[in-house]
């Protein structure tokens, strides 16, 4: 249709060429395609997602309840304190909920080497040589280090080359073992349960090229797609333009 | 258990957090051999700059139009590849895990909205500046001017985050405090835009790219490599990083891989860095979806990005180069993840402490024990990053200044050298006021930049849009439009400053949730053309030139 026919109304919607229309049409299909890829993909993630413990929360709950009951064993404590380190070795945690974990993890201690002073006043030591070095070789340091390592690792039950018993003298604190306030308890099923607890499904699960599938779809997947739409729309434009006779 | 109260040793506790960490050690002073590689690379974009520099205003504004499409489209990276992409997503993702994916796929999903809805149709209109375009479709000298204003305003806010992650590489690299990186670094990217004008800087923004680009997979080819992963490949090979991340590494017996400072290369399961919207982190679904989404719209408004398609000589080339400038961006935005996921590890010893998000990039570097000079490269590449964005922005805003403001507005007979001196005085001002708003150190460097984008998702992208693709949309309706996303616009960005200054407003956390100042462009991009089409349907139609022009012009 002639425009001036139509005092050169048009919209995106309502072309007045044959070109105009062909470009709708490109642009619509293009569109949809990049909204359903983005979007569409990131709510069937969520729709189909559930929230899965890490084996470190069943650990710990099932060695809660007889903490919690005040009959723990020596098993409990160490269960506890086992999966209370794999939340500390994630450093991503928040202040006051590391804070807590620590309280946790050293009054487990403290309970596991039977209240021994001696033991405290290891760790006390080492807090000590810490709290003063600037430089974390610090020879005097790294052997205090080391001589806790496998003590912890003795009392929480791991091995010492597990990646736990290496942060856990970093975690036990010597001033927060004797005391875990009401609050805390209260607060500590909610918190590991926040930090180890995910949102999985089949997407997140299943490895493309190494990567979580959803991942590789999002990092890698995706721009390759972007890079694909424009590629296709440049080609199309140059092949209508052609068609129609169109300069630029 | 024994459930006593002893306030003493909760007191006594903090004494122990100033125990060592290797945070120190990695930051460190001044370094020689990352300084003769910065200072180096910074007297090659001067030189270049120099050589290339504006003659006149064409050349200032838009670079002669003598500019191929993979030229351009290399500019466009360089351009675009800010301290945001370099700096800013990895510390994202280092972060906040799949959250930060969010930016990735907002930072160049919007480059198909772009393309498919605007760059060939602006290339056609021919227009210098987004001020131009938004002053001659709507038929308004004061739409033209208030173009001009959110012009200036996004590029400020965009290159506050700059200035930051300049600041930042600066310190770095040469050990002094951030305020004074901060202002040393602004210092000379401001003095090379003013030199070189928008010729050298797209001549630059070449040479940028290349040095951003290789700065980039230089460590990561290397870091692949040494803690065995596949290297030829490392935006493929970093896969198993992110699987071992979620699955926890034990420590390796035969190989004894370490990181710098001599810790394991182990970690314990952490799944939250890369499952959706972990409760971990904090973020949600609703995040995730909100951030992509105002980054894409942000993307094809701003005025900067807009602007690279005047350089171009025909409507085929701006299309083009958006097909290359994306792939080049790519190139980068596959690698940064990488860096993310090997930080995660590198870093995961209680030990290494607290280390500027920000400066994860350098950091995982120095962590995976690279040779300092490669690491050195990389903050270069960092510097390089923020300078071709900063020097594009400002001349993007010192034109909407001068030739929208000034020359079209207030002094039409302004000569052209007058246009450039103020264009020049423009620069200066804007590079003082994001010189002071970067000290402040409000939030990450992508979060800062993310900003600039919904505020342009919800001014520019509106007027843009309907303004191209509909001649029914009016003065009237773009003014209503302007005020609606301009409005939310305040509010996000009122609450955000409040927050950081500790003041709590009515329906605060309600605001800052559904209206975050890195997102708020979902709501109020969509608001704004709704207005937009209303209004323009209540009110006289455009005039039949301009939908004559459009018809005949641009889309024919």
């Amino acid at each position: 249709m002639d425009p001036s026919k139509n005092d050169y109304h048009f919209s995106f919607f309502k072309p007045t060429t044959e070109s105009a229309r062909h470009n709708r049409n490109m642009v619509v299909q293009l569109v949809s395609i990049w909204a359903v890829a983005i979007f569409g993909f990131q709510i069937i993630l969520k729709i189909i997602e559930k929230p899965v413990p890490e084996p470190a929360l069943t650990l710990f709950e099932s060695s809660w309840i007889a903490i919690e009951a005040g009959t723990p064993s020596a098993i409990d404590y160490q269960g506890a304190g086992q999966a209370v380190l794999s939340v500390l070795g994630k450093i991503a945690i928040k202040a006051d909920d590391k804070l807590l974990l620590e309280n946790a993890l050293s009054t487990f201690a403290w309970q596991l080497s039977d209240q021994n002073d001696e033991f405290k006043s290891t760790v006390s030591a080492f807090e000590e040589i810490a709290a003063s070095i600037t430089d974390i070789s610090d020879e005097t340091y790294v052997t205090k280090k080391n001589e806790l390592i496998p003590v912890l690792a003795g009392l929480f039950g791991l091995n010492e080359l597990d990646v736990r018993s290496k942060i856990a003298p970093l975690e036990v604190k010597s001033s927060l073992m004797e005391s875990f306030e009401d609050s805390g308890m209260d607060r500590m099923v909610e918190t590991m349960g926040l930090y180890l607890t995910h949102n999985r499904s089949v997407l997140t699960d299943t490895k493309f090229l190494g990567f979580p599938f959803h991942y590789f779809y999002t990092a890698v997947f995706l721009l390759i797609l972007f890079i694909g739409l424009c590629w296709l729309y440049c080609i199309r434009t140059d092949m209508f333009n052609k068609k129609y006779g169109i300069e630029d | 258990m024994k459930k006593i109260l002893l306030p003493a040793a909760l007191l006594a506790f903090p004494r122990l957090l100033h125990a060592a960490t290797a945070a120190t050690s990695l930051e460190g002073g001044f370094k020689v051999g990352p300084a003769i590689i910065l200072i180096t690379i910074l007297i090659l974009f001067v030189l270049v700059g120099i050589i290339f520099r504006a003659k006149d205003t064409t050349d200032f504004y838009a670079a002669g139009r003598g500019i191929s499409k993979v030229g351009s489209g290399m500019a466009i990276a360089s351009n675009w590849m800010s301290a945001a992409s370099f700096l800013g997503m990895a510390a994202l993702m280092y972060g906040s895990g799949y959250h930060g994916l969010a930016y990735v796929v907002g930072w160049t999903g919007g480059y198909v909205l772009l393309l498919i809805l605007m760059a060939g149709q602006i290339r056609k209109y021919g227009k210098y500046t987004a001020a131009d375009f938004i002053g001659d479709r709507y038929y308004s000298s004061t739409l033209r001017a208030v173009g001009a204003i959110i012009a200036i305003l996004i590029s400020i806010s965009y290159c506050v985050g700059q200035f930051g992650g300049i600041g930042l590489m600066f310190k770095w690299v040469l050990g002094i405090e951030y305020s004074w990186a901060v202002i040393i670094g602004g210092t000379v990217v401001l003095t090379y835009t003013l030199i070189s004008g928008m010729l050298g800087v797209t001549k630059n923004m070449q040479i940028q790219y290349v040095i951003i680009i290789i700065s980039f997979l230089i460590p990561l080819f290397i870091l692949t490599a040494k803690f065995d992963y596949f290297w030829l490949l490392p935006q493929i090979g970093y896969g198993s990083v992110v699987s071992d991340a979620i699955s926890g590494l034990p420590i390796n017996e035969t190989k004894a891989l370490v990181n710098s400072l001599g810790h394991d290369y182990a970690i314990v399961p952490v799944p939250e860095y890369a499952m959706p919207w972990d409760p971990a982190t904090g973020k949600s679904f609703f995040q995730w979806i909100a951030i992509a989404f105002s980054l894409m719209i942000g993307t094809a408004g701003l005025p900067h990005v807009i602007q690279r398609f005047y350089v171009v000589p025909k409507a085929r080339d701006a299309r083009w180069s958006v097909v290359w400038g994306l792939f080049f961006i790519s190139i980068l935005y596959w690698s940064a993840p990488a860096y993310a996921a090997f930080g995660k590890i590198l870093s995961a010893h209680p030990e290494v402490g607290a280390l500027a998000k920000d400066a994860i990039v350098v950091y995982t570097a120095q962590l995976g024990n690279i040779h300092p000079l490669i690491v050195g490269l990389l903050a270069a590449g960092g510097v390089s990053a923020a300078f071709s964005t900063v020097s594009g922005l400002l001349v993007a805003g010192s034109s909407a200044f001068a030739h929208d403001l000034y020359f079209k507005v207030i002094n039409p007979k302004a000569s052209p050298q007058k246009q450039l001196l103020y264009a020049r005085l423009a620069t200066i001002l804007m590079a003082i006021i994001v010189t002071l708003i970067a000290l402040k150190n409000f939030a990450l460097i992508g979060q800062l930049v993310a900003v600039a984008f919904s505020l342009a998702g919800c001014t520019i992208f509106p007027l843009f849009l309907l303004g191209i693709w509909w001649s029914g949309s009016n003065k009237a309706g773009a003014i209503a439009g302007l005020i609606t996303g301009g409005s939310v616009s305040l509010i996000a960005i009122t609450y955000f400053i409040a927050g950081k200054s500790g003041l709590t407003l009515p329906a605060h956390d309600f605001i800052s949730y559904w209206l975050e100042a890195w997102y708020f462009a979902w709501f109020g991009a969509p608001l704004a053309i709704i207005v937009h089409i209303i209004v323009s349907k209540m009110t006289k139609e455009t005039p039949i030139e301009i939908r004559k022009f459009l018809v005949e012009q641009v889309h024919s």
